[in-house]
C-alpha cells in the first residue's frame, strides 16, 4: 500500500504600485524595460529601500494563514547566477521569514483536513529572459517586483485536494487585495513537490514538478506523477530526485534536471537591509485589516444563513458579491430567496449588461426592495423577474416600477373573499358537483376568479379561500403497483392488480369523514423490482403536479416494498420542503377476501388495508414532509433499508431521528419539471450510475468493463462480509481507481457499518476516500444512488451536475 | 594656503590650478579621471569665467573642489571601481554623500585612483596603473584610497572622498601625511558606494586640515531614504581637554616599525601635554580582528561582485556564444588577482554547511571586539592606536607581500567591525616620511574626534610633502 505526500510552494505577485525594493512602477506587461532603474537593474552602488506597502501585506498573508508572525523579519541573500538576476542574487528570506507554522483548515470530499503552512516569505522576483533564435533578450520590468512565497508541509494527497487548496488560496488573497490571483499571467505560480512511498514508511525521493500555471494542470500533473510513481516502486524500481516539467500537450510530467544534490545558495543576511521589526501599531494595523476569510464566511453562511453549500460557494467565491449578500440580508430580507436570486436571476442581469454587482443598478436596497414585495405578496415570482429586468433597464426602484406599472398582486384576503363569493353564487352548479364528490369544476372556479381581478389574484390564497368555503381535503392517491394493490394468484405469486379494488375496500370498511376526497391515480401496474426511469418520471411530473395545483392537502403513494427505499429517498432529494405531506405505503401481500379474514398468522395476513387507511388518515394530518407509513410506524425517506429480517421488513439505518424533510440538494422551483425532461435525465442518469457491493472475491476489472460501457458514477457499498482489496491483482480496486480518474470517472463510497463493526481488516471508506472515492457520511447506498439521480434532475449543466453530486456536504446526517 | 573656494571661479586662477595639476599627476598618478569643467557644470556653479569673483559664498563649501574616488557614483563621471570590468562605465546618478556635498557648493573636479574595488592597501591593485606617493614617488601611497590621498597630500584638492572598509582611508592618510576619517557606520549615506563589504564600509573624507574635515563630515551625514542602514547623526559631545584616551595594553607585544613606536610614544606625551590624561586599556579581542574582518568582508564581496556580469553594462566578451558563458567569461576578464581571491576566500566560506565554522564564528568575533570597545569607552573617551604598523612601503612584494598587507589591517579593521567612528591625523615626520596616529571614539562622536585632531594640529599640523601645489602656488 503507498502514500502519496504533496507539498507545494505558491508564489503570489502583491498588487502594489511599486516594487518591492525601489520606486519603479511594478507593471511587468508593459513595453519591455521600461520600468527599470539602476536599483533593479543592480547597477554599482545602489542599495534596496523596502516597500513598506509590501511587508504590510505579507503580514497580512502570514496573519490570515494563521502563521507565527516573527517580530524579526530578516532579509537574506540567495546567491545564484543567472542573466535575468540582475545582482546575481535574489533578496529574499530565510533563516527568519514574515510568517511561519500556519496552516488552512481543507475539506475535500468530506474530510477535513489541516494543512500545515511551513513559511510565508517575501522577496524579489527575476526577469525574463527569452531566446529568439540565437540571440536572448532580456526583460527588466518583472526584475523587482515584490513576490510572496508560501509553503505548505506535504501534507496533501491527491490533485483533486491540491487543486483545492490552491483555489482556496486564491480566494483568500483575493479577499485580502493583495493578488488578483490570475495563473494564466503567471501573479499566481505553483511549483509542486511530491514523493510516494510504502505506507508509514515516510516521504520518499522528492520530485519537483514546475509549469502549473493552471489549476487543471495542478490537478492533472501531480495524479500523473503519483501514478507514475508509484508505479515505478511496485516495479522494484527507485524514483530519481529530479524536476520534472508538465507537458500541458501530452498530458505528461518530463523530465527536466536531475538534481545531484541540492543547489548551495550560500543563504546569509543581507547587509543592505536591517531586519524588519514590526512595532505595535504594526501589528495592530495589520490585525484591523483582517476581513474574514472565504472558507469561515462559507461555513458561517451555511450554519447562519441555511445556504446549502453549493449557494455558499458561489455567494463567497467573490468577496464583493458576499458582502452583497449580507448587506441585503441585513436589510431584512431572507437569505435563501436572498442568494436564491443572485445565482439565478440576478447572475443572468449582470451578464447581460456585462457589469459587475457593484456600481451595478442594481443596489442591496433596491434588492431587498424586490425580495421583500415577494415575500409580503404583492408580487409574484413572474412579475418579480419582470421587475428586476426594469430595474437593471430603467434604473428605478421595484417600489416604483409596481407602482408605475400597476404590477402589484391583490393579496387583500377580504377582498378575494368577496371576489370569490361572487364567482360561487354565480356558478352555483360547479358548486353543487364539487359537494357531492366530483372535483374537476374546482380548476374552473379558480380561472374564473383569476379572470374578474385580471390575474392579480393571489393564486395560493384563491385555492385556500376556495377550500375553506367548501370544507374540503382532497387527499391524492398514486399507485406505483407492488404487493398493496396486486392479486395473489392461487399457487401463491403475486401480480399486479387494480388499485380501485382496494380503495374501494378501504372507503367500504374504514368510512372517512366526508372531508377527506380521495382522488386516484395510477401510474404503474408492475412490480416494484421492475421500476423503470419512465415510472419515476411520471410520478415524480405527477407530484410536482400537484403540488403545484395547490388543490391537495397530502399525497399517499402505494408502492412494492423491493424498490421502496429507491422512490422514497429520490422523492425526498427531489421535493426536501413540500408543503403538504407525502406519504408512502405498502404491504407485503395482497388483499384478498381470503388472507383477510382466514388466515391466522401474522406474517401471511394481508397489511394492506390497514397501511393504505391510515397513510390516508396520517395524510390529513401531519406535517409536510416525506414519510414512510407501513404498520404503525412512521420511518425516514432517508436511509430507509428494505430488510426482510428487520421488524416489519423496513429499517433506518444510521439515523439518530427520523429525518423527513430537509435542506434541498438544489433550489428549484417545481414548475421547471417537465415530464420529457425528468424522463430524459432519468434514463441518463440510471444509464451512468452503478451501485456496486463490494464484496470479496468481487473482480474490480470488471468496473473497467463497465466504465467501457458508459457508467460514470460508481456506488462503492463496503461490506462487513470481506471487501474488495487495493493490492495487484484481478480483484483488487486499485486499476479500476487509476482507470476511472483517466477518464472522469467519479466514486462514492458508503460505509453503513463502520461505525458499529470492526473493519480493520478490511477496506475502509477512508482508504477509498484516498483512492479518489467521495465518502459519503451515514448514507445508504440507496440514498446515495437516489440523490445522483437527483442531481441530474436538477443539474442544467455539466459542470453544475458534477458540483451537485460532490457537493455532500449538508446531507451527512 | 590657496584660496580654495576662488580657483574655480578665477580664469587665471583656475588655468594655474590645472596646469599643475596635470604636471604634479604626471609623476603621482592619482586620478583616474581629471575633469574640473564638466565637474563645474554639474554643480550648476557654472563656467569658471561666468562667475564673478566677488560672489559671495553664500554655501559652506561654496566653490571648492574636491576629488571622489573613483567607487563613489558621480552622474556624467566615469565610475571604474578601478577594475577592467567597468573600465568604460559612466554613472547615470550621483551618490547621496556628493549631492550632498553638491548643494552646498562643492565640486567634483575628478575621480580618484584605488585598489580594485576597495581590495589592497597600497593602489598597486588598480587595473589600470598604480599611484605614487607624494612624499616619495618609488614608495606607495597607501590604499585603497590611495588616489585620494595622494591628491590631497600633493596640495591637489583640499579635500576628497574615500571609502573605508577595514582602513581604506585612514592607512593611506596615514601614508601620506593628511587626516582621514571614517565616520560612524550609518552616519554617511553609502548609497551610490559601489559594495565591498556592505556591512563594514562607509564612505569617508581625507583632507588637509582639520576644519575641513569637520565642514565636510558635517554636510555630508545624516539618514538617506535610499540607504536604509542609515541612521540619524545623533551629536554626542563629550569632555574636550579632560578627555580620557585609552592605550590598549596589547600594543606592547605588537611589533611596529621603530618610527611608528617612535611616533606613537610622542603622540602619547604631546596628548599628556597638552592635558590629556591617559590610562592602560585592554582590547583581549584584538588578535582576532584580521581574521573576522577577512571572512566577513570576502563573503559580502562575493556576492557584491556577482552583478559584475557583462550582461546589463560593463565589459563584455562577444565571442561568447551564450549568456552562461558570457558571464563567466566577462568576470574571468575583467576582474584583477586579488578580486578573485577574495571572491573565492568568500564563496568558500559561505557553503552551507561551513558557515558555523567561518561566517557566523567571525560574526561572534565581531560582537565580542565591539563589546570589547564598549567596555573600554565606559572608563575612557577615545582609543589611541597607531594606524598601520609601519610607514608607506614600497610597491612589489619586496617590503610587504600581500599577505603580510592583510595581517597589518589589525588596528584598522577594529574600527569597521565594531562600526565607530575612528580618525588617522599626521603626527609626525620620520625618516623623511609622514607617519600618523588613530583616534577611536564611541558612536557618533566624531565631534570629539575633531576636538582632539584640532588640538594635535596646532601642535603638528598637516606636513607637506617636498613637492606639492603649495609650493608652486606661493
Amino acid at each position: 500500500m503507498f502514500q502519496s505526500f504533496v507539498g507545494l510552494e505558491i508564489h503570489i505577485h502583491l498588487l502594489t504600485k511599486t516594487k518591492v525594493f525601489c520606486g519603479c512602477k511594478a507593471e511587468f506587461g508593459d513595453e519591455p524595460n521600461t520600468n527599470i532603474c539602476p536599483v533593479c537593474m543592480g547597477y554599482p552602488g545602489v542599495l534596496p529601500a523596502l516597500n513598506e506597502k509590501a511587508i504590510e501585506m505579507a503580514y497580512l498573508v502570514a496573519y490570515a494563514l494563521n502563521c507565527k508572525l516573527n517580530p524579526m523579519a530578516v532579509f537574506e541573500r540567495k546567491n545564484y547566477f543567472y542573466p535575468d538576476l540582475p545582482k546575481n542574487y535574489q533578496i529574499s528570506q530565510f533563516r527568519s521569514p514574515v510568517g511561519t507554522n500556519g496552516f488552512i483548515d481543507l475539506k475535500y470530499r468530506n474530510i477535513k483536513k489541516r494543512v500545515k503552512i511551513r513559511e510565508v516569505h517575501l522577496e524579489e522576483d527575476a526577469g525574463k529572459m527569452i531566446h529568439a533564435g540565437d540571440i536572448s533578450l532580456l526583460d527588466f520590468n518583472r526584475t523587482g517586483t515584490p513576490l510572496l512565497e508560501i509553503v505548505t508541509m506535504p501534507d496533501l494527497e491527491v490533485g483533486e485536494e491540491a487543486e483545492l487548496f490552491l483555489q482556496n488560496f486564491r480566494r483568500m488573497v483575493r479577499y485580502l487585495d493583495v493578488c488578483d490571483g490570475n495563473m494564466e499571467e503567471g501573479s499566481l505560480r505553483c511549483d509542486a513537490n511530491i514523493s510516494v512511498n510504502l505506507r508509514g514508511k515516510g516521504l520518499g525521493k522528492k520530485v519537483e514538478i514546475k509549469n502549473l500555471n493552471s489549476f487543471k494542470f495542478v490537478r492533472k500533473a501531480l495524479n500523473y506523477e503519483i501514478g507514475r510513481q508509484t508505479e515505478i516502486i511496485e516495479r522494484g524500481g527507485s524514483i530519481a530526485q529530479e524536476t520534472r516539467l508538465w507537458n500541458e500537450n501530452r498530458d505528461v510530467t518530463e523530465s527536466m534536471r536531475i538534481k545531484e544534490s541540492e543547489n548551495d545558495y550560500r543563504y546569509f543576511p543581507d547587509p543592505d537591509l536591517p531586519p524588519f521589526r514590526p512595532d505595535d501599531l504594526f501589528i495592530t494595523n495589520i490585525k484591523n485589516r483582517i476581513v474574514e476569510m472565504p472558507e469561515k464566511r462559507r461555513k458561517r453562511f451555511i450554519e447562519e444563513y441555511g445556504l446549502t453549500g453549493l449557494q455558499a460557494d458561489f455567494i463567497c467565491e467573490e468577496k464583493e458579491r458576499a458582502d452583497f449578500f449580507e448587506n441585503t440580508i441585513k436589510l431584512g430580507a431572507d437569505p435563501e430567496n436572498t442568494a436564491l436570486w443572485l445565482a439565478s436571476d440576478v447572475k443572468k442581469m449582470l451578464n447581460r449588461y456585462s457589469t459587475a454587482l457593484k456600481g451595478s443598478r442594481l443596489t442591496e436596497t433596491r434588492f431587498f426592495e424586490l425580495l421583500n414585495l415577494l415575500k409580503e405578496k404583492r408580487i409574484h415570482g413572474k412579475i418579480a423577474k419582470q421587475v428586476l429586468e426594469v430595474v437593471f433597464k430603467e434604473d428605478k426602484s421595484p417600489v416604483d416600477i409596481i407602482r408605475e406599472k400597476g404590477w402589484e398582486q391583490i393579496t387583500d384576503r377580504t377582498k378575494l373573499s368577496a371576489v370569490i363569493e361572487k364567482v360561487l353564487k354565480e356558478n352555483s352548479a360547479a358548486v353543487q358537483a364539487i359537494r357531492s364528490g366530483d372535483n374537476k369544476p374546482l380548476g374552473f372556479l379558480v380561472g374564473e376568479v383569476m379572470k374578474t381581478t385580471s390575474g392579480r389574484a393571489d393564486p395560493g390564497i384563491v385555492h385556500d379561500i376556495l377550500k375553506e368555503k367548501l370544507s374540503l381535503t382532497f387527499i391524492h392517491i398514486i399507485s406505483m403497483g407492488g404487493a398493496i394493490t396486486g392479486e395473489l394468484t392461487d399457487d401463491g405469486t403475486v401480480v399486479p392488480g387494480n388499485p380501485d379494488i382496494i380503495i374501494k375496500q378501504v372507503e367500504q370498511k374504514t368510512g372517512f369523514s366526508k372531508k377527506i376526497r380521495l382522488e386516484e391515480i395510477s401510474i404503474s401496474a408492475i412490480l416494484s423490482e421492475e421500476i423503470t426511469p419512465d415510472d419515476w418520471s411520471s410520478l415524480i411530473f405527477r407530484v410536482a403536479d400537484l403540488l403545484n395545483s395547490q388543490d391537495t392537502s397530502g399525497i399517499v403513494i402505494t408502492h412494492g416494498t423491493d424498490t421502496l427505499a429507491y422512490t422514497a429517498s429520490l422523492l425526498f432529494w427531489l421535493f426536501p420542503q413540500p408543503l403538504i405531506p407525502i406519504i408512502f405505503t405498502a404491504a407485503f401481500s395482497p388483499f384478498t377476501e381470503k388472507t383477510a379474514e382466514k388466515t391466522s398468522n401474522k406474517m401471511s395476513r394481508s397489511n394492506a388495508i390497514i397501511n393504505l387507511s391510515s397513510s390516508i388518515e396520517e395524510a390529513a394530518h401531519l406535517s409536510p414532509g416525506v414519510y414512510i407509513y407501513l404498520d404503525d410506524r412512521i420511518l425516514s425517506p432517508l436511509n430507509l433499508k428494505f430488510e426482510k429480517a428487520a421488524p416489519g421488513g423496513f429499517r433506518n439505518w444510521n439515523l439518530k431521528q427520523p429525518v423527513f424533510a430537509g435542506k434541498p440538494v438544489k433550489n428549484v422551483s417545481q414548475e421547471l419539471f417537465s415530464r420529457e425532461n425528468i424522463l430524459k435525465k432519468l434514463k441518463t442518469a440510471v444509464n451512468n450510475t452503478f451501485l456496486v457491493k463490494t464484496f470479496a472475491g468481487m473482480r474490480g476489472d470488471i468496473l473497467i468493463k463497465m466504465m467501457d460501457s458508459g457508467i460514470t458514477n460508481f456506488i462503492l457499498e463496503t461490506y462487513d462480509t470481506g471487501t474488495a482489496n487495493l493490492s495487484e491483482s484481478p480483484y483488487s480496486l486499485k486499476k479500476a481507481f487509476s482507470t476511472g480518474r483517466e477518464r472522469g470517472v467519479r466514486f462514492f463510497c458508503t460505509s453503513q457499518q463502520e461505525t458499529t463493526i470492526d473493519f480493520s481488516r478490511y477496506i475502509t471508506s477512508r482508504e477509498l476516500w484516498k483512492e479518489g472515492a467521495i465518502p459519503m457520511g451515514s448514507l445508504t447506498a440507496e440514498s446515495v444512488y437516489t440523490r445522483i439521480l437527483a442531481c441530474y434532475i436538477l443539474a442544467e449543466s455539466e459542470e453544475e451536475l458534477i458540483n451537485l453530486m460532490e457537493d455532500t456536504g449538508a446531507y451527512t446526517y | 594656503m590657496p584660496e580654495w573656494d576662488k580657483i574655480l571661479s578665477n580664469p587665471e586662477k583656475f588655468k594655474k590650478w590645472k596646469e599643475a595639476a596635470v604636471f604634479l599627476d604626471k609623476n603621482i598618478k592619482c586620478f583616474l579621471e581629471f575633469d574640473p569643467e564638466k565637474g563645474i557644470k554639474l554643480s550648476g556653479t557654472g563656467a569658471p569665467a561666468d562667475r564673478p569673483e566677488t560672489e559671495p559664498a553664500d554655501k559652506p563649501l561654496s566653490g571648492i573642489p574636491f576629488a571622489v574616488k573613483d567607487n563613489i557614483a558621480v552622474k556624467s563621471f566615469k565610475l571604474t571601481c578601478g577594475s577592467k570590468i567597468l573600465s568604460n562605465f559612466v554613472s547615470p546618478y550621483t551618490a547621496t554623500a556628493v549631492t550632498k556635498l553638491q548643494n552646498n557648493g562643492a565640486v567634483v573636479i575628478g575621480k580618484t585612483n584605488l585598489d580594485e574595488f576597495g581590495m589592497g592597501s597600497s593602489t598597486e591593485n588598480s587595473a589600470f596603473s598604480p599611484t605614487h606617493n607624494p612624499w616619495d614617488v618609488k614608495r606607495v601611497p597607501g590604499g585603497s584610497s590611495g588616489g585620494s590621498a595622494a591628491a590631497v597630500a600633493a596640495g591637489l584638492v583640499p579635500f576628497a572622498l574615500g571609502s573605508d572598509t577595514g582602513g581604506s582611508i585612514r592607512q593611506p592618510a596615514s601614508f601620506c601625511g593628511v587626516y582621514g576619517l571614517k565616520p560612524t557606520y550609518g552616519s554617511v549615506s553609502r548609497f551610490g558606494l559601489v559594495a565591498y563589504a556592505s556591512s563594514l564600509e562607509v564612505i569617508g573624507i581625507i583632507s588637509k586640515t582639520v576644519s575641513m574635515l569637520k565642514n565636510v563630515f558635517n554636510v555630508m551625514k545624516g539618514e538617506d531614504p535610499l540607504d536604509h542602514s542609515s541612521l540619524p547623526a545623533e551629536e554626542k559631545t563629550p569632555a574636550g581637554k579632560t578627555a580620557k584616551i585609552g592605550l590598549p595594553k596589547e600594543l606592547k607585544s605588537i611589533e611596529l616599525y621603530p618610527s611608528v613606536r617612535k611616533t606613537l610614544d610622542s603622540t602619547i606625551r604631546n596628548y599628556k601635554q597638552m592635558g590629556y590624561a591617559i590610562s592602560e586599556i585592554s582590547l583581549p579581542t584584538l588578535e582576532y580582528v584580521v581574521s573576522a574582518y577577512y571572512v566577513i568582508a570576502t563573503a559580502e564581496a562575493s556576492a557584491n561582485l556577482a552583478r559584475f556580469d557583462g550582461i546589463r553594462y560593463g565589459e563584455r566578451d562577444f565571442s561568447a556564444e551564450n549568456p552562461e558563458e558570457l558571464m563567466l567569461s566577462s568576470r574571468n576578464r575583467g576582474f584583477g588577482k586579488e578580486v578573485k581571491l577574495r571572491i573565492l576566500l568568500g564563496t568558500y566560506v559561505l557553503r552551507s554547511g561551513f558557515q558555523e565554522q567561518y561566517y557566523l564564528r567571525a560574526q561572534k568575533i565581531r560582537t565580542a571586539i565591539r563589546k570589547d570597545l564598549q567596555k573600554a569607552f565606559e572608563s575612557v573617551d577615545a582609543v589611541l592606536l597607531p594606524v598601520y604598523p609601519r610607514p608607506a612601503f614600497k610597491p612589489g612584494s619586496k617590503e610587504m607581500d600581500p599577505f603580510s598587507q592583510k595581517l597589518a589591517d589589525i588596528f584598522t579593521s577594529t574600527a569597521n567591525l565594531a562600526g565607530i567612528p575612528a580618525v588617522s591625523f599626521p603626527a609626525a615626520v620620520e625618516e623623511g616620511l609622514p607617519v600618523g596616529m588613530q583616534l577611536l571614539a564611541p558612536p557618533f562622536a566624531e565631534k570629539l574626534l575633531f576636538s582632539m585632531c584640532r588640538d594635535y594640529e596646532k601642535v603638528f599640523p598637516s606636513p607637506n610633502p617636498p613637492d606639492n601645489y603649495f609650493n608652486r602656488s606661493i
